[in-house]
């Protein structure tokens, strides 16, 4: 997806309502108005981290079903603390041994996963993830090309993640719905997901509405992928975020010049922050599609606002003195740039580059 | 050639602002937070006035990101400094740090730039009217 694609989205799709819908989702479950703000920043964050690979109907449905999941996740962290309160004792450090039994529950799981995959794909996968082949000689032996390749590995990938996590969390589906839309949302088929309506049946079917958030809302296949997060709350932060930044996307094949204009993107948007809003986090990992790798950043504020969100991503806007860059600017440096930003509350800024061959 | 401002050591590992003859030779050596190059900018105005210098170079060649923020201080120092009756000349400016510059939007037409320190000083004795630098040097 392009740079204009992503901007029309903002400008005409659905994420404009989405905050507001998202607020009535978590406002009709909780009261406390930080934990509000909290868990519609925290929705959104991560549908726009979900957005490239879901189809534009699905993105409020996501949204609703993601709210919802972290509504339970913060109910039963709520009540877990409750329960332990009165320990002084710290409970990461007393459960060791379940992390064991943990550890043997997942390694069961991905065993069950792979026995679950075509014998073919199987070896494939293996010979790529394990044994490390290139994508170009596993093409050549099976007279194939390596783009072909790229692309059933993917496949490959989106079909192991929902075998394993049905294993894992030893679910039933109970429709014959379920796996079809299921491998579309792991997949990233937005095409699929529409034949499927597969938004409309995560609103439906509660199974598929829990998985949905560790497919979509994952870390990439990397296997040295890890997420950078950055708390920023002073201009001190700037400087720590962009060399944060270019350090992970160091990780992977982008230019000297592609590094630079990530860090100045990064340096910009952070220092957004830190202009206009009192603090907010910057997130910063690797992701993969189909044929290639990039740099997702969020940048995340709990902050005034962007009144106008069009003007703001017009050339030659600018709230402060500077000069007259900001957004619009920014959103160049970038293959894709996107923006939801709710008055009063914050705003989230969601960046990819990918490595040009 | 003399350092100046030894006595402010606080950010003296990240600048060095240096006189050489009637220029200041003033060099960024590491990222820079706002409140450091705000500082930079108040320490080189004020040895500008000190020095009773006619040109000064600043030589960000050691700076992997030069963004808004910074382009803009940078653009100030320089208009400052002509309100001093002093020309600046920006140096070292690296490829992938002007190819996103350009990219971001940021137009510096409204200051003098050149490669590196040699074509900076050249660039001064140029814009003076005068060999500044190359007299104090003692050679051409």
């Amino acid at each position: 997806m392009g740079i204009e694609a992503l901007a029309d989205r903002q400008l005409t799709g659905g994420l404009a309502e989405l905050p507001a819908l998202i607020r009535r989702v978590v406002a009709s479950r909780i009261r406390d108005a930080n934990a509000i703000d909290d868990l519609v920043q925290e929705t959104l964050a991560r549908v726009m981290t979900a957005q490239a690979r879901l189809d534009d109907s699905a993105l409020a449905p996501y949204a609703v079903v993601v709210a919802r999941n972290l509504l339970s996740a913060q109910w039963r962290q709520d009540v877990r603390f409750k329960q332990h309160a009165h320990r002084l004792i710290d409970l990461t450090d007393a459960s060791r041994p379940e992390d064991q039994v943990l550890q043997r529950e997942e390694s069961r799981a991905v065993a069950s996963a792979l026995a679950q995959l075509p014998e073919g794909e199987r070896q494939t996968l293996i010979a790529h993830e394990v044994e490390g082949q290139a994508t170009s000689d596993l093409a050549a032996k099976s007279g194939s090309t390596a783009g072909a390749v790229a692309a059933q590995l993917h496949r490959t990938r989106a079909k192991l993640r929902v075998e394993y996590l049905l294993a894992l969390e030893r679910t039933r589906l109970p429709t014959e719905r379920c796996r079809p839309v299921l491998l579309s949302l792991s997949g990233g088929e937005r095409r699929r997901q529409r034949e499927l309506d597969a938004a409309g049946h995560l609103l439906e079917c509660p199974e598929c509405a829990g998985l949905s958030g560790p497919l979509l809302d994952r870390l990439d296949g990397h296997p040295e992928g890890e997420e950078a997060i950055i708390a920023v709350r002073s201009d001190r932060d700037v400087v720590r975020a962009r060399q944060r930044g270019r350090e992970i996307a160091a990780q992977i094949d982008f230019s000297s010049t592609d590094l630079t204009l990530i860090a100045t993107a990064i340096s910009e948007v952070v220092r957004n922050i830190v202009r206009f809003a009192d603090h907010g986090q910057l997130r910063v990992r690797v992701i993969e599609d189909a044929a290639r790798r990039g740099l997702l950043i969020v940048a995340r504020d709990v902050g005034p606002g962007i009144p106008d969100v069009d003007r703001a991503l017009r050339d030659g806007y600018s709230t402060y003195g500077g000069l007259g860059i900001g957004l619009p600017g920014v959103r160049r440096l970038m293959d894709e740039f996107s923006i939801a930003s709710e008055l009063g509350k914050g705003t989230t800024i969601t960046m990819a580059k990918w490595v040009h061959a | 050639m003399a350092t100046v401002n030894q006595t402010e050591q606080a950010h003296q590992i990240s600048v060095s602002i240096l006189r050489q003859g009637a220029y200041l030779i003033a060099s960024i050596h590491a990222a820079l937070d706002d409140e450091e190059l705000g500082r930079f900018q108040r320490d080189l105005i004020r040895q500008i006035t000190k020095s009773r210098s006619r040109g000064v170079i600043i030589d960000v060649g050691a700076l992997d990101v030069l963004d808004s923020f910074g382009s803009c201080t940078l653009r100030n120092l320089a208009l400052m400094a002509r309100l001093q009756g002093a020309v600046t000349v920006i140096v070292g400016i690296q490829p992938d740090v002007a190819f996103a510059m350009v990219h971001l939007g940021i137009h510096l037409e409204d200051v003098h730039t050149a490669l590196g320190l040699e074509e900076g000083l050249a660039r001064l004795d140029e814009l003076t009217g005068a060999g500044g630098a190359r007299s104090a040097r003692g050679s051409a």
